[in-house]
C-alpha cells in the first residue's frame, strides 16, 4: 500500500495539472466581468499554509513558471507568488492555524490584489497600460475571495491529511 | 465732266501722299491686333535682351527643379521598395491557413487566443491573424500543434495604422479593453468618428491596407496630436475560426 508521501505527490501533480487546465480555459460561468479567479493564488494559499514557507516558495516558483508560460510576454508572476508563499508559510507554525473560511477569503483577496498590482506595475514599466486596471483587479480579487472559502478549505484539509508529518 | 473732275481731285497726288502714312499705321495696328501683339512682344524681347536678369536666378530655378526631381525619385523609390517588400512578404507568407480558436484569454491583463494549428500546419511566429471583418493580431509563439495570438487589444501590442485614404497616420495601442487607442502622429489630421482604420503602408510587420476597425470616438484635445478609440471590425470574443498568413 503506497504511503502518504506517494499520495501527496499524486495529489500535487493532479492539482497542478488541474490548475494549469483551469488557467488555460476558465469556463465563462466562472468569470466575473470577463475575469477568471486568480487560480495560482487559490492553489498556493492552502499549500503554503500547510507546508510552510520553504515548500511554499518552491511551489510558487513552479506554479509561477507554469502560469507565465501561458501568459507571460515579459511579465512574471513569480516574484509576488514567492513573497505570498513566504508570508502564508508563516501561518503553518502559528498558534491559531489559518483555516477559517473568512480568513482564507481575506488572504486570497489580498493575494489576488497584490498579484494584479505587480502585473500593472510591470506593464507600466514596459510602457503599456490597462485602461480598466482597477475594475479588472477588483473583479478578480472579489471572485477569488468568494471561491477561496470553498476551494482553499478543501485543499487545506487534503494537504493536512496527506502530510507525512501529521502532528504539525 | 463734273464727275471726272471730282475723281481726279480724290486721286490727287498730294492727298495720297498725305494720307498714305496713316493708312500704313492703321494696317500695322490691325496686324498687331489680330496677332495679339506678337510682333511687339518679340520686338520687345529682342530690344530688352541686354537688360535681362543675370543667370543666377535661372540657375536657382534649375537647381530647385533638380532638387524637386530628386525628391520625387526618392519618394517613388521608397514607394517601390515598400511595394516590393509587401510583395515579398506575400510571396513568403504563402496561402492563408485556417485555424480554430481553442482557447481565448481576453481578460484585462492579457489578450490572447490559442489556435489549434501550429508549426506542423505551417504557422510561423509573427504571422498575421485575421478573422471575418479584419485583423485580429499576430502570432506570438508557436508549438508543433498550437499557436498563440497576441491580439491588437493586448496592452503590449503596438501597430502602425493609417486612416483609409491616407488621411492620417498613427499608432494603435492595445489597452486591455475591447477598444484599442489610436494616437495620431500629426496634429493636422482630420479624423472623424466612422473613419476606417487600416494597417499602415509604412508597417514592416503587417501587410498594408488590412482593415482593423472604425474610429468610434475622437479626442481632439489630446496632446500633442488627436487620439481616438477604435471599434475593431473582428471581435475576438465571437470568432471561432481565424486565418493565418
Amino acid at each position: 500500500m503506497p504511503d502518504r508521501s506517494w499520495w501527496r505527490l499524486q495529489a500535487l501533480i493532479l492539482t497542478s495539472l488541474l490548475l494549469l487546465l483551469l488557467t488555460i480555459a476558465t469556463p465563462a460561468w466562472l468569470r466575473l466581468d470577463g475575469m477568471p479567479p486568480s487560480w495560482p493564488v487559490l492553489w498556493l494559499l492552502p499549500w503554503a499554509v500547510v507546508e510552510g514557507p520553504i515548500a511554499g516558495a518552491l511551489a510558487a516558483v513552479l506554479v509561477g513558471l507554469g502560469f507565465d508560460s501561458f501568459y507571460g510576454q515579459g511579465i512574471s508572476s513569480i516574484p509576488v507568488l514567492v513573497l505570498l508563499a513566504l508570508w502564508w508559510g508563516q501561518f503553518r507554525d502559528a498558534r491559531r492555524p489559518l483555516e477559517r473560511s473568512t480568513t482564507l477569503g481575506l488572504q486570497a483577496l489580498l493575494g489576488s490584489l497584490l498579484l494584479s498590482a505587480s502585473f500593472a506595475l510591470q506593464l507600466h514599466w514596459r510602457g503599456g497600460s490597462v485602461a480598466l486596471a482597477w475594475q479588472v483587479s477588483l473583479a478578480q480579487a472579489l471572485l477569488t475571495a468568494l471561491l477561496a472559502p470553498v476551494v482553499c478549505s478543501v485543499q487545506v484539509l487534503l494537504w493536512r491529511r496527506l502530510t507525512p508529518d501529521d502532528g504539525r | 465732266m463734273a464727275m471726272g473732275r471730282r475723281l481726279s481731285r480724290l486721286l490727287d497726288r498730294s492727298l495720297l501722299l498725305s494720307t498714305g502714312p496713316w493708312l500704313v499705321l492703321l494696317l500695322f495696328f490691325l496686324v498687331v491686333r489680330v496677332s495679339k501683339g506678337a510682333p511687339l512682344a518679340d520686338l520687345y524681347a529682342q530690344l530688352s535682351r541686354p537688360f535681362w536678369p543675370g543667370s543666377a536666378q535661372s540657375e536657382w530655378l534649375k537647381e530647385s527643379q533638380h532638387l524637386e526631381d530628386q525628391q520625387r525619385i526618392a519618394t517613388l523609390e521608397g514607394r517601390l521598395a515598400r511595394l516590393e517588400q509587401d510583395q515579398q512578404l506575400r510571396n513568403q507568407a504563402g496561402d492563408w491557413i485556417t485555424a480554430p480558436v481553442i482557447s481565448r484569454r481576453i481578460e484585462g491583463w492579457w489578450q490572447q487566443l490559442e489556435l489549434g494549428a501550429g508549426r506542423v500546419q505551417g504557422i510561423k511566429t509573427g504571422a498575421v491573424v485575421t478573422g471575418p471583418g479584419g485583423v485580429l493580431g499576430r502570432i506570438s509563439s508557436v508549438t508543433p500543434s498550437t499557436s498563440r495570438v497576441q491580439l491588437l487589444t493586448d496592452p503590449s501590442s503596438r501597430v502602425g495604422v493609417e486612416l483609409q485614404g491616407g488621411k492620417g497616420h498613427g499608432l494603435l495601442f492595445g489597452e486591455g479593453s475591447s477598444r484599442p487607442l489610436v494616437k495620431f502622429l500629426n496634429n493636422d489630421v482630420t479624423v472623424q468618428p466612422g473613419d476606417v482604420v487600416v494597417t499602415s503602408r509604412a508597417s514592416s510587420v503587417f501587410p498594408a491596407n488590412l482593415i482593423i476597425g472604425v474610429v468610434q470616438s475622437v479626442n481632439t484635445q489630446a496632446g500633442p496630436a488627436p487620439q481616438g478609440l477604435v471599434q475593431l471590425s473582428a471581435p475576438a470574443d465571437q470568432i471561432d475560426w481565424v486565418r493565418v498568413r
